[in-house]
């Protein structure tokens, strides 16, 4: 069974370091207090691209949560 | 046990200890990773990355309180948000948030890129010059001063108030009260005559209009944005600029390759903001006993997460102390974290990237005409230009 990845911002640790807008920005958008978080509708990928892992592994607040799902 | 306990007592993290401070972090991070310095009152000393991280994540043990600063800005009147602990942080905090944001901030682009074309152009034109004050103080001043509104003739007064407060508090602490003495009664003026004026667009304007649970700020509570504001708006990039500078005028193969490859510009920056840290470090103070790597830390002493050494821990960084500027793994803590993040941090790197990209675009080779002025400061910087 193949699986896509959900990939959300943690809206608690987020603290709008903005480095995610920086790596990805066809990815993240940001709220008017300048935190980021991914609209719903494009959050599953088939895969991460490189930008995608950059701006995870470049938040400062681990925020950049990423979940494996079945795909139905 | 009793050496090291000896080791880190005279850790200092200001003035001249900066000037081999690196090395002192690895001496540290191997012997003492938190340990014990009897400076400024004495306190506990973080070292490692992690650690770091988890105490800033954790403000209900690690306090903000009385001050962030150690020693203090030249003031005890407490800096409004950084130096508030949660609850009243939160919405001290949020009135700021719009201000500071990526698309805020991009808002600024135009401007900044024609101020630092002029000064740069100014710099390009000398053959020996301290881009210090030609350049890395003097861009960051008019930038954020404009958005402040603080009034232009007022600029050349800000230098010398922020050396005072900032850098000569640890050699002349009655020298730093004096001046955030002078830059509160400033503030208090300037507040004053803006009071009842409608909205001018700058964030004085934004402050005297907000709302914080219902009511307007008290003129105390301006007072202190105000002053935070100034001692932390001005003077962090110009170090930022300065230092990133002083390693580019010493290796010219980088400098002529950032000028090929302008868009390696972005993560330079963030190179150099690792390594060269304008903040090298911040203080708590521990609300309850409690236990970093093994150390047992007592409720009330006071705690510095050192950044700076955080920043070249060598369990987050290959080739940790080597400056690398296309390094893409780059998580560091140069603006800080969890709910103190610092909020100008958009700011402060699009500022920082800006006036690197003008400058190698617009000044030909330059290098360090005094190789005894440091990495660390806002001191003179002199340049030789051309080859």
């Amino acid at each position: 069974m193949s699986s896509v990845y959900h990939v959300s911002v943690d809206p608690q640790r987020c603290q709008g370091h903005a480095r995610c807008l920086a790596f990805a920005p066809e990815v993240f958008e940001f709220d008017d207090e300048g935190y980021s978080y991914i609209p719903e509708e494009r959050s599953r990928f088939v895969e991460l691209s490189e930008d995608l892992k950059l701006a995870i592994a470049n938040c400062p607040e681990r925020a950049i949560l990423v979940k494996e799902e079945s795909r139905v | 046990m009793s050496d090291e306990m000896t080791v880190g007592r005279d850790f200092d993290f200001h003035g001249p200890a900066l000037d081999n401070i690196f090395d002192t972090y690895s001496e540290l991070r191997s012997q003492c990773p938190v340990g014990r310095s009897e400076k400024h009152g004495g306190f506990w000393f973080l070292t490692k990355s992690d650690d770091i991280f988890e105490a800033e994540q954790s403000p209900e043990t690690f306090s903000v309180a009385p001050s962030m600063l150690l020693p203090a800005f030249g003031t005890d009147t407490p800096m409004i948000p950084i130096d508030i602990d949660p609850p009243e942080h939160t919405a001290y905090r949020r009135i700021l948030l719009p201000l500071f944001t990526p698309k805020a901030i991009a808002r600024l682009e135009d401007g900044m890129q024609r101020t630092a074309r002029e000064l740069a152009t100014e710099v390009a034109a000398q053959e020996v010059v301290d881009v210090s004050s030609m350049y890395a103080r003097p861009m960051p001043t008019i930038i954020f001063s404009r958005l402040a509104g603080f009034p232009e003739e007022d600029w050349p007064k800000f230098d010398r108030w922020v050396d005072d407060i900032i850098y000569e508090r640890t050699v002349d602490p009655e020298r730093a009260w004096k001046a955030g003495q002078e830059v509160m009664d400033y503030f208090d003026a300037l507040l004053r005559s803006r009071a009842g004026e409608s909205d001018q667009g700058d964030i004085i304007s934004h402050l005297l209009h907000a709302e914080i649970e219902g009511r307007k700020l008290s003129h105390e509570e301006l007072l202190s944005y105000c002053y935070l504001l100034f001692v932390a708006g001005l003077d962090t990039t110009a170090w930022a600029i300065r230092s990133s500078l002083w390693y580019l005028a010493q290796h010219p193969a980088e400098q002529d390759r950032l000028r090929r490859n302008p868009e390696l510009i972005t993560t330079a920056a963030e190179e150099f903001l690792r390594t060269l840290s304008p903040v090298q470090a911040m203080a708590r103070t521990c609300l309850r006993d409690t236990e970093v790597s093994g150390q047992k830390i007592q409720e009330g002493d006071r705690v510095v997460l050192v950044f700076g050494a955080g920043n070249r821990d060598p369990e987050v960084y290959e080739d940790p102390d080597q400056i690398v500027l296309d390094r893409q793994n780059n998580r560091h803590l140069a603006f800080g974290g969890g709910i103190h993040r610092c909020l100008g941090s958009n700011l402060g790197r699009r500022e920082l990237v800006v006036a690197l990209e003008q400058f190698l675009s617009t000044v030909e080779h330059f290098s360090l005409e005094n190789p005894n002025e440091q990495w660390h400061g806002v001191g003179p910087l002199t340049l030789r230009i051309g080859r």
